[in-house]
């Protein structure tokens, strides 16, 4: 546990205030964990997730002895530390080559973890596509219907989401939409229902990105063209721990918010602004300081700038023409 | 002249931004995502993979964006501005909801009273200097009674008296009732806080009823004519006060017995009883007995005529 304090100046209380729970919370941010023994295809793809990732990452690159299906006090510890609710861990051991987990927390408890095994993977660097600049949203698809049905690609689904798109907004600006990744299955294996579970019966994921170009196509909806940008991932599944179906009604829970909350911007304090006796609202805006030396005084002719000498002027001039 | 030519010639080059898909996608624009109900073609998956992946995610992102351009709209210097919906997937929040702070000892006051909070101003009218002065900080109206250059003394006061030194004290006083007063605010919201979390809401539901019952029953006999002509309310219930009930004199020897054996199992267990409090182990209260034996020796205790009380 880290211990209880109390904020001395106003900036500390600010970031505290911050870190305490929001109605409408802020984007999530991802640790993202080297293993002890990471090869360079696990590093690539680390790299490569957090440059999609940015600005809302931290990349955890030393040596860290974790091992997240054994103990997961480590991930306790640093998602308090660093306000982090979630992480992507990348470990490497003959047992299980290439591994890659994602742990969602809730709380600073963990929520649910899941693993996957990264199969092949080519990097961003070798694809030629213009890179999304960091902090845009990209648009997703999940082009299987198992991505709905089956409770493993479900938290899948679920998962991903949450790292690329969890932050909930209510307006998007159109021309800011710079990227796509998709995220697919190869078709399931001949003995595959909807009930198994172990990772050989299930079908492998594939994550690819692409970088969207508009096209005119004489409407005001444009066409769409993709190039690939990289990272593309397949991966398979491994274990995963599900969520605590308590502790997982808790973290969905959202409170009823009232209309009128949600068009004055979602439960955000509403500073500067009041209602008058008379119901009216009054904001308060701040003008900056006025310059005085503009003011337009009182007209009076002795203020006034010599009309005769202004007349000559003009009578000169009329003359030389 | 006729450019309906000219433009159809022009449309032909441009692509289409339609896509044909056999079941509909499910979209949920707030987070961007589209999911694919449609089967996969096994057959093109295995001949070029990428190819068809490729495809497949320009066919569902042309359908995202269509859906996307179709949303209001306002526009900004940076371009239109797309209005979304509230999402439909739910996901996880990172913490849990904030609590709603708990209220202070003067707000559940002010709200059983009924009393609107007021914004007090920190300007206030100088009626001497003919200014607005702070209520309080640097050059605050507060420390008007302390930089008084000239003070009348009371009447009484004593030799010592200091004007100044009296009006400070008065202030640093207030505060630390107030100061006192925050912390013990504190200390009632943690009370409350570890007090609700070891029943359920269920429990907690039903004690707040009792508590309220109790609570309105006290209240209807707290007038001056203990409730007797106070205005009935229609469906109002009789109050009933606590009926005692007695054992028979004569019961079935099996019920005397457990009786008598649950008392003896009280008496057995070495358990302090309810009404002794605290830590005292022996059975003597020491303090009762000391009453008891200086009361014996000293002087008989009178009632209020001043009469001797026996006992």
């Amino acid at each position: 546990m880290l211990r209880v304090v109390k904020p001395k100046n106003a900036r500390s209380k600010r970031a505290m205030l911050a870190r305490e729970p929001q109605e409408v919370e802020p984007p999530k941010t991802c640790i993202f964990v080297k293993g002890t023994s990471t090869g360079e295809r696990l590093n690539g793809v680390l790299k490569d997730l957090m440059s999609l990732k940015r600005p809302n990452a931290v990349s955890f690159s030393k040596k860290n002895a974790v091992h997240p299906f054994e103990s997961t006090d480590s991930f306790t510890f640093w998602s308090q530390k660093n306000d982090a609710s979630l992480f992507l861990v990348g470990t490497h051991s003959k047992k299980r080559p290439h591994d890659l987990t994602f742990i969602r927390m809730y709380d600073y408890r963990v929520l649910e973890m899941l693993e996957l095994g990264v199969e092949a993977y080519t990097p961003m660097s070798a694809f030629s596509g213009r890179k999304p600049p960091p902090g845009h949203r990209p648009l997703m698809t999940f082009d299987s219907p198992l991505f709905d049905t089956h409770p493993r690609f479900q938290q899948v689904k679920s998962l991903l989401l949450d790292l690329f798109n969890g932050a909930e907004i209510d307006a998007i600006c159109l021309a800011g939409l710079e990227h796509v990744v998709q995220v697919s299955l190869a078709p399931p294996p001949p003995g595959f229902t909807n009930e198994s579970t172990s990772s050989a019966e299930l079908p492998l994921i594939h994550v690819r990105c692409y970088a969207m170009r508009f096209l005119a196509s004489g409407q005001r909806t444009p066409r769409v063209e993709l190039e690939p940008i990289g990272p593309s991932l397949d991966v398979s599944l491994r274990r995963s721990s599900p969520a605590d179906e308590d502790l997982w009604r808790q973290a969905t829970k959202r409170r009823k918010m009232e209309k009128r909350d949600v068009e004055h911007g979602l439960g955000k304090k509403r500073k500067n602004l009041a209602v008058d006796e008379g119901g009216d609202l009054i904001g308060r805006v701040h003008v900056g300081k006025q310059d005085l030396g503009k003011l337009q005084g009182r007209k009076v002719k002795a203020l006034k700038e010599e009309r005769t000498k202004r007349r000559k002027v003009d009578h000169d001039e009329e003359e030389e023409e | 002249m006729d450019v309906s030519d000219l433009l159809r010639a022009g449309a032909s080059k441009q692509k289409s931004i339609q896509v044909e898909k056999g079941i509909p996608l499910d979209i949920d624009i707030a987070y961007l995502t589209a999911t694919d109900p449609n089967p996969m073609d096994e057959e093109e998956y295995k001949n070029e993979r990428e190819e068809y992946l490729h495809s497949m995610a320009r066919e569902n992102a042309q359908l995202l964006i269509n859906h996307l351009f179709s949303l209001p709209v306002t526009s900004s210097p940076d371009g239109p501005i797309a209005q979304l919906p509230p999402p439909t997937t739910s996901l996880p929040r990172a913490k849990p909801l904030p609590k709603p702070k708990p209220p202070t000892r003067w707000e559940k006051f002010a709200a059983a009273k009924g009393i609107q909070k007021k914004r007090r101003e920190n300007k206030v009218w100088d009626e001497e200097k003919q200014v607005f002065r702070d209520r309080w900080g640097r050059g605050g109206k507060n420390k008007e009674l302390e930089e008084q250059w000239l003070v009348e003394v009371p009447q009484n006061a004593p030799m010592d008296y200091d004007p100044v030194k009296e009006a400070r004290d008065a202030k640093t006083k207030r505060i630390a009732k107030n100061e006192g007063q925050r912390l013990k605010n504190i200390q009632r919201a943690a009370r409350a806080k570890s007090s609700t979390s070891q029943l359920n809401p269920g429990q907690e539901r039903e004690k707040l009823k009792v508590q309220l019952d109790r609570d309105l029953a006290q209240t209807r006999v707290s007038t001056a004519s203990m409730g007797k002509f106070d205005k009935k309310f229609e469906g109002e219930a009789k109050l009933r006060g606590v009926k005692r009930q007695f054992d028979p004199n004569e019961k079935s020897v099996e019920a005397e017995k457990a009786t008598s054996l649950a008392i003896m199992s009280k008496l057995d267990t070495g358990r302090p009883s309810k009404r002794s409090k605290g830590d005292n182990d022996d059975v003597l209260n020491v303090r009762k007995a000391i009453r008891h034996e200086s009361r014996k020796g000293g002087q008989p205790r009178r009632d209020s005529q001043g009469r001797v009380k026996r006992k």
